[in-house]
């Protein structure tokens, strides 16, 4: 077989996401069908059922109980999740912080993100260099160092206020001003694009140039092929990085940990931050598991929404052929 | 191929990878089996020795490099002197040990001995995790009246092994400079207050006399002081959070911030205890600051020469604390309990053993000990000692918060935090942080 | 397009990710200098120190009495070599057998496959650890290996699987008439194809778990054992921090993922449009 008939002509096609696609039952299941999936699967299989079904059901059986992690736990019912819905103000505080950094972080470093990663894709000298040189803050993730870092750049002395100070604007102790705080944690987030970056390159990759040449012979121009090509080829990474940044955000917790501890007055004091302290620092590890039940579910809804509209931009190659 | 081939491929791929993760694991026991094989039969050969049965106590504890070096020297120092004996040392460094303690808590497995913190011990006993230690004979080795204070519902749950003391340190250097008058020793809180107030005066404009309160033992030596006590007594089950002294205490903070005299929130919230960058003294942002005998040694390091101590404020009750926080601990799951208080009895008496140790866990609560080092500290101990000489005098007990309050700890520093960013008054932050306490209170008293 | 214009769109771009690098490398010009500094100098906002401190890395490397930090990088690179191997190979047959089979279940196996990324994992560390515990398995570097020979975890799979829908069934179609079966299919078409997402596992697998200090933390309590971030703890006290020697072996420990992402990072090079594929 040659390789020359690579969906050329049909770049995009069917508009089926994942999740319909996964739900639709296919074909008739025969038995050798069913027999390969399962041994395909099995290595992740073997491992959920070995060691990731007891800790899960066990956190959640601990969600009912009242667990001062130092000695056993006790049933207390629904006790846990009546007081984090009716009494707890923390919950909602920490839940609208988390909401309003997804919202500001996710858009903001997938843009940055695919626009680095389109600018890393051309093929100059020195490109390898290039590329570690902007992964590297995405390397150093959680080290202490970034916090002494971070502290320099936008303490009320810092190199941020130095560079206003020239331009005769008195800067603000950004990170222990309530207002200004989960904005440079926003900012930190978005700093560390690396990852996402990485796989938007690792897509890029895999269009097939032979799209392009085509495109270029039919006279489209940069903005078009993008358009048309670029971005249709790539929504199933672009989607990737979507969940994955959405999941990942709601669970965001080193940044605040180590730089804010949460505060000036609770104004970066993540979900994960909030069931982190209830867990370790306030040995309440029933009520830590409530809070986590909680956020899966929030969480797990977010993602059934996109996986229910990426069926309108998401396309998978893989249904080409079909038609 | 046909396609039952192809199975048989794909099979055996994936045997190479389980073989391959086989190899991987057996290869790690191995090594652990080896290697526990080898202490095991050391330990047995010793016993044999002996005649005595072998004991493998495991132990653990927190601290910087010197400590680790001292306390494993000490340890085969153990082995030698009782043959059968032999330890599982495990040491991490502060932040670690009290994240993975609480995980071994609660899978049953702390080790028979550990090290402990006065700020956690309560805690830890509270949830039956720590072994009475009231058995053991301490007499000629630590002051009587040490234990009595640091008996926890009359029982002793920790050895003490070293004295500390809170106090406070001041920037000696700076404060000669302005022509600012030095503190001076058993100062009461409206001398402290006034000091400040005339400090502020003579101060060029971002230097400061005082730091702001926003911690619940920022303010609980101040009711002490004054006669009302513990805010957490009985183990918990009674709060007493003193209304007219509450908001005594933290509305003269609030002129205070008004009058400049403490610095402002947003620079206050930047500071970070014992960092060269952002500790408040050593920025040289504060005047004065609470210290401890093991962190005053820091400030030393990083401003050597220039820093003094002196007792912290007083009230007619007296004012700061003087006294051990930090103890060696039994497990009450340990299967050698026995062997455990020897060791543990025998880590603050023994002379050659004190030898090695010096100062690493602060100053020996041993007075014998103590005495054939004094001849060799160097200057960050001395300063240490000296915060302890001068707080011992007119010292409180050291408050520690009860079983069950490190939320309530947390809630008020929030509280008060929302007071120096101004979006409460200090009244509203009281009464939510008393209701809590009340509210905690009842919890434990239900118990 | 003429090739005046491409030259100095050229220069343009060397221009602009020349200033950009330097603005993202700022820290790594930071960090060195700060590693080299006194303890009292750390206050200072100066880059450079007055008189670089080499002995911060020599004292650095050498703090413990016992192991020098080579002692450490070894323990780590053996623990990473086993995570990247169990990563890469799981990974893509997971992902391979949820993108492009069809068996009973598979939505539901899916769904539980992503759920389990959004459980937060703090309130499994306590329950997973009694497990490991009571299989013995604690202090041994089994509980931080064992997991990425199981698919490597969720993220790995799910993007595997969307790099894998986005390749043409065409192949695979070609490959079935050639009498092909699923096995075949992957190891000769699929597994090739997917090269630039399985060096992506390949690195997130190696930096990721260089990371994980709490896992570590746990499972790790013998000092022979500790990795490099357990180490690099050693200089963090109740009180006080050992900065520059804690800077300059925290520099030294991120070399090896700026390696493995340099190397690996040139695979990103060779695209899908060169599939010269065998029938």
């Amino acid at each position: 077989m040659r390789g020359d008939g690579i969906g050329v002509n049909k770049v995009v096609v069917s508009k089926t996401s994942l999740l319909t696609r996964l739900s639709r039952k296919k074909k008739v299941n025969s038995y050798e069908n069913n027999l390969a999936g399962y041994v395909f699967i099995s290595p992740w299989l073997i491992g959920f059922l070995l060691l990731t079904v007891w800790p899960v059901t066990q956190s959640f059986y601990l969600s009912f109980t009242d667990y001062p992690l130092l000695a056993d736990p006790v049933w207390v019912g629904v006790e846990n999740y009546t007081k984090i819905f009716t009494k707890d103000p923390l919950f909602g505080k920490s839940l609208a912080v988390t909401f309003s950094f997804v919202l500001l972080s996710v858009p903001l470093k997938l843009f940055f993100s695919l626009m680095v990663a389109m600018l890393l894709n051309k093929s100059l000298k020195g490109m390898s260099l290039y590329r570690t040189a902007i992964y590297f803050p995405s390397l150093i993730g959680g080290s202490i160092a970034v916090s002494v870092l971070w502290r320099n750049m936008f303490d009320l002395n810092g190199y941020i206020n130095q560079v206003l100070a020239w331009f005769g604007i008195q800067g603000v102790g950004w990170i222990t001003n309530p207002s200004t705080a989960l904005g440079t944690l926003v900012l930190l987030n978005a700093w560390q694009f690396g990852s996402t970056m990485v796989i938007f390159l690792a897509g890029l990759k895999q269009i097939p140039q032979e799209l392009y040449e085509s495109a270029s012979v039919d006279g489209a121009g940069k903005f078009r092929k993008f358009l048309n090509i670029t971005l249709p080829m790539l929504s199933p990474v672009v989607f990737f990085n979507l969940v994955l940044g959405v999941i990942g955000s709601f669970q965001t917790f080193t940044s605040a940990f180590i730089i804010t501890k949460g505060g000036p007055i609770h104004s970066t004091y993540m979900y994960a931050l909030f069931l982190y302290e209830k867990a370790f620092k306030h040995y309440q590890m029933g009520y830590a598991s409530a809070l986590a039940w909680i956020l899966l579910a929030i969480v797990a809804s977010l993602t059934a929404i996109n996986f229910l509209v990426s069926r309108y931009w998401v396309f998978y190659e893989t249904d080409g052929g079909k038609k | 191929m046909t396609k039952r081939q192809w199975l048989a491929k794909g099979l055996t791929l994936l045997m190479v990878a389980v073989l391959l993760l086989v190899t991987a694991c057996s290869g790690g026991n191995q090594e652990a089996g080896t290697k526990a094989e080898g202490q095991n039969g050391e330990a047995g050969e010793k016993s044999g020795d002996s005649g005595s049965k072998a004991v493998k106590l495991s132990i653990m504890w927190w601290g910087p490099d010197a400590r680790h070096e001292a306390t494993m020297k000490v340890l085969d120092m153990y082995s030698k002197q009782h043959p059968g004996v032999t330890f599982t040392p495990e040491y991490l460094a502060w932040d670690g040990y009290w994240s993975k303690l609480p995980t071994l808590a609660a899978s049953k497995s702390i080790t028979d001995v550990l090290q402990m913190d006065a700020a956690y011990i309560k805690e830890y006993v509270g949830n039956g995790t720590l072994e009475d230690l009231s058995d053991i004979d301490l007499s000629g080795i630590v002051d009587p009246n040490v234990i009595e204070n640091l008996k926890i519902d009359g029982k002793l749950y920790g050895i003490p092994l070293s004295q500390n003391a809170g106090g406070i340190a001041y920037n000696k250097e700076e404060l000669e400079k302005h022509g600012i008058p030095l503190p001076h020793q058993n100062w009461t809180w409206d001398e402290y207050f006034d000091w400040a107030r005339e400090a502020r005066k003579k101060l060029p404009e971002g230097k400061y006399p005082i730091g702001d309160v926003t911690t619940w033992d920022g303010y609980q030596y101040y009711q002490a002081a004054y006669g009302k006590g513990d805010i957490m007594a009985d183990g918990g089950k009674t709060f007493s959070l003193d209304k007219e002294l509450f908001l005594k205490f933290f509305n003269t903070y609030a002129e205070f911030r008004k009058e400049k005299i403490v610095p402002p929130a947003e620079q206050a919230a930047a500071f970070q205890e014992n960092d060269p960058q952002a500790d408040p003294m050593a920025s040289g942002v504060l005047m004065t600051t609470g210290k401890t005998t093991g962190s005053v040694s820091v400030m030393e390091t990083l401003m050597p020469g220039k820093v003094d101590v002196v007792n912290s404020p007083t009230g007619p009750d007296g004012g700061g604390w003087a006294q051990s926080t930090i103890f060696l601990s039994v497990s009450s799951n340990s299967k050698h309990k026995q062997e455990a208080k020897d060791f543990v009895r025998w880590f603050i008496t023994d002379k050659e053993a004190g030898q090695v140790l010096r100062l690493t866990r602060g100053i020996p609560i041993n007075p014998d000990i103590y005495a054939e080092l004094e001849a060799s500290l160097e200057p960050k101990d001395k300063l240490g000692k000296k915060l302890y000489d001068v707080s011992v005098e007119k010292a409180l007990p050291f408050f520690s918060s009860a079983a069950g309050y490190t939320e309530w700890v947390d809630a008020f520093e929030a509280e008060m935090e929302n007071v120096v960013y101004g979006k409460q008054s200090v009244e509203q932050a009281y009464e939510k942080i008393n209701q809590l306490g009340q509210d905690l209170a009842a919890k434990a008293a239900s118990k | 397009m003429n090739t005046l214009h491409r030259g100095y769109s050229k220069v343009t771009n060397h221009l602009f990710l020349t200033c950009f690098s330097l603005l993202m490398l700022y820290p790594v010009i930071w960090w060195v200098g700060a590693s080299l500094k006194k303890t009292e100098e750390m206050r200072l906002p100066t880059i450079w120190p007055e008189v670089a401190m080499w002995s911060n890395y020599s004292k650095g490397w050498n703090f413990s009495a016992e192991f020098s930090f080579g002692h450490f990088f070894a323990n780590t690179l053996m623990m990473e070599f086993w995570n990247v191997l169990g990563g890469v190979l799981t990974s893509a047959i997971v992902a391979y057998g949820f993108a492009r089979l069809h068996f009973k279940l598979r939505g539901f196996w899916f769904s539980i496959l992503l759920l389990t990324m959004m459980l937060p994992g703090q309130v499994t560390i306590v329950p997973q650890y009694i497990l490991y515990n009571n299989l013995g398995l604690v202090d041994s570097y089994i509980p931080l290996i064992l997991p990425h020979f199981f698919g490597g975890g969720a993220f790995f799979v799910f993007l595997l699987v969307q790099f894998i829908r986005g390749i043409p069934r065409d192949l695979d179609e070609a490959a079935k008439i050639d009498g092909a079966s699923v096995y075949g299919i992957f190891l000769r078409i699929i597994f090739p194809l997917i090269k630039p997402a399985l060096v992506t596992v390949a690195i997130f697998t190696f930096i990721w778990s260089w990371d994980d200090f709490f896992g570590q933390v746990l499972y790790l309590s013998s000092v022979e054992k500790f990795t490099v971030g357990l180490a690099l703890r050693m200089f963090i006290d109740q009180f006080e921090i050992q900065w520059g020697q804690l800077l300059a072996m925290s520099l030294l420990s991120i070399t090896p993922s700026v390696i493995v992402f340099f190397l690996a990072q040139k695979h990103f090079v060779e695209g899908i449009s060169t599939t010269g594929l065998k029938g």
